[in-house]
């Protein structure tokens, strides 16, 4: 059987085009390689070729369902970027206009968006420093002051803290061990003397870092709580808080 | 895609529900540990979402655009750690607690789909598919891969297109399955 050469045994690329698709080319020669290609029509037929395989290929993994924390992670970040998207109105998506001094209104940072890309990366920087964005879109009658309660029990060489803002509550954690395998991290809310379960499940980033908003409002909540638990959760605390914050 | 584009988070949830799965799969197949694989797609979902615009159609199904990205991302990973000594085998057996289940007709067409690929794969010459694995899911170069298997890198090039061809020949009928 024969599976034919590449289209012309003297170009000098002529065994690069699965190197490439299977990005295996160092920076540099990924580089000249991309360029000769813009001249040599038997190596983007190749390439065209060999890319439909390599895109075949991650099928060739076992696989595996991802935990249902890690949907809810990304969906929390999606849906707060898309929200201030939305209060920053059709005008993030528009170009900017031609700055008129005269007329520029008090606050008018959406006039610098370009791309609701660029808006929602802006705004995960505005979430990320705790300024109240809702303050700036809406004025007086928009969301209270942010407020941050250090945790009063944070594993050692680790810190939690949390912010409040009006009911609203966001667990910060900074170099906190990952759960073991197979476990999570659960937010409890306490009133009285039992701690309720949230359903807000957690785990940490490589470096130990997380930003979790509580699905729960605080009203009258004590104390926020976090404990390890089997993955999807507990009714009940399986042991002792890793994390606990006092907030009202 | 179009309502993805407009920033809608309902359009971008039916997007990770339909990828999540062959993302997560890529990932962990990559990174061989939970929380990188979590880490990569996490960070490829969020880059999708935050760069709406660039999907072009032309170029291939939203499956193979997502995987793209994941891919990418996950090559970041491994040569962005100082110790490139990648793990192969699973972290505690995750693949007995979070392996899918053949839930629908789509899922098992899936599966259909990924035991051929892995058949593909399987059944090239050992040296080929080698070559392959280390580069595709090991995120090695192939003056890597060559210095490891000591080897010309000529040889690692040859192996690797080789492998392609024979894997493109077997899969010539090859469709993805729809989402």
């Amino acid at each position: 059987m024969s599976f034919g050469l590449p289209p012309s045994s003297t170009c000098p690329h002529a065994d690069d085009a699965g190197a490439y698709v299977l990005r295996a080319l160092p920076d540099t020669e990924l580089r000249a390689f991309a360029q000769h290609m813009e001249t040599c029509a038997g190596c983007r037929h190749e390439v065209e070729e060999l890319q439909v395989v390599a895109d075949q290929l991650p099928m060739a993994a076992p696989q595996l369902v991802p935990p249902p924390d890690l949907r809810n992670r990304i969906m929390s970040v999606v849906e707060s970027e898309a929200e201030l998207l939305r209060a920053a109105g059709p005008q993030a998506d528009r170009p900017p206009a031609r700055a008129r001094p005269s007329r520029r209104p008090r606050f008018g940072w959406t006039r610098l968006f370009v791309s609701p890309g660029i808006a929602a990366s802006l705004a995960a920087v505005f979430v990320f420093l705790g300024v109240g964005a809702g303050v700036l879109l809406s004025g007086d009658d928009g969301p209270g002051p942010v407020r941050t309660v250090a945790a009063s029990t944070a594993p050692e060489g680790s810190s939690a803290a949390v912010e409040v803002q009006d009911d609203v509550a966001t667990l910060v954690v900074r170099d906190l061990p990952a759960p073991k395998s197979g476990r999570v991290y659960q937010v409890w809310v306490r009133t009285g003397a039992a701690p309720k379960p949230t359903h807000t499940l957690f785990n940490v980033r490589t470096d130990g870092d997380a930003r979790v908003k509580v699905d729960e409002s605080i009203a009258g909540v004590e104390e926020i709580l976090v404990t390890e638990e089997p993955s999807g959760g507990s009714n009940i605390p399986s042991g002792p808080p890793v994390i606990a914050a006092t907030v009202n | 895609m179009q309502l993805v584009r407009k920033g809608e988070p309902g359009a971008f949830d039916a997007i990770y529900e339909r990828h999540s799965t062959a993302a997560f799969s890529l990932a962990y197949r990559m990174t061989g540990t939970r929380i990188a694989a979590e880490d990569v797609v996490q960070e490829s979902f969020l880059s999708l979402w935050r760069s709406n615009a660039r999907y072009d159609r032309t170029r291939g199904s939203v499956r193979t655009w997502v995987l793209g990205i994941v891919h990418n991302r996950a090559i970041d990973h491994l040569r962005r750690s100082v110790v490139h000594d990648r793990r192969r085998a699973s972290d505690e057996g995750i693949e007995e607690r979070f392996e899918a289940k053949e839930r629908t007709e789509v899922e098992a067409a899936r599966r259909d789909e990924a035991r051929e690929v892995r058949e593909a794969l399987q059944t090239l010459p050992a040296e080929q598919c080698k070559v392959i694995e280390l580069a595709y899911f090991g995120g090695f170069t192939h003056s890597e891969i060559a210095a490891m298997l000591e080897t010309p890198i000529g040889t690692v090039k040859g192996r690797m297109r080789l492998g392609l061809e024979k894997m493109r020949h077997q899969l010539g009928g090859w469709q993805e399955v729809p989402s």
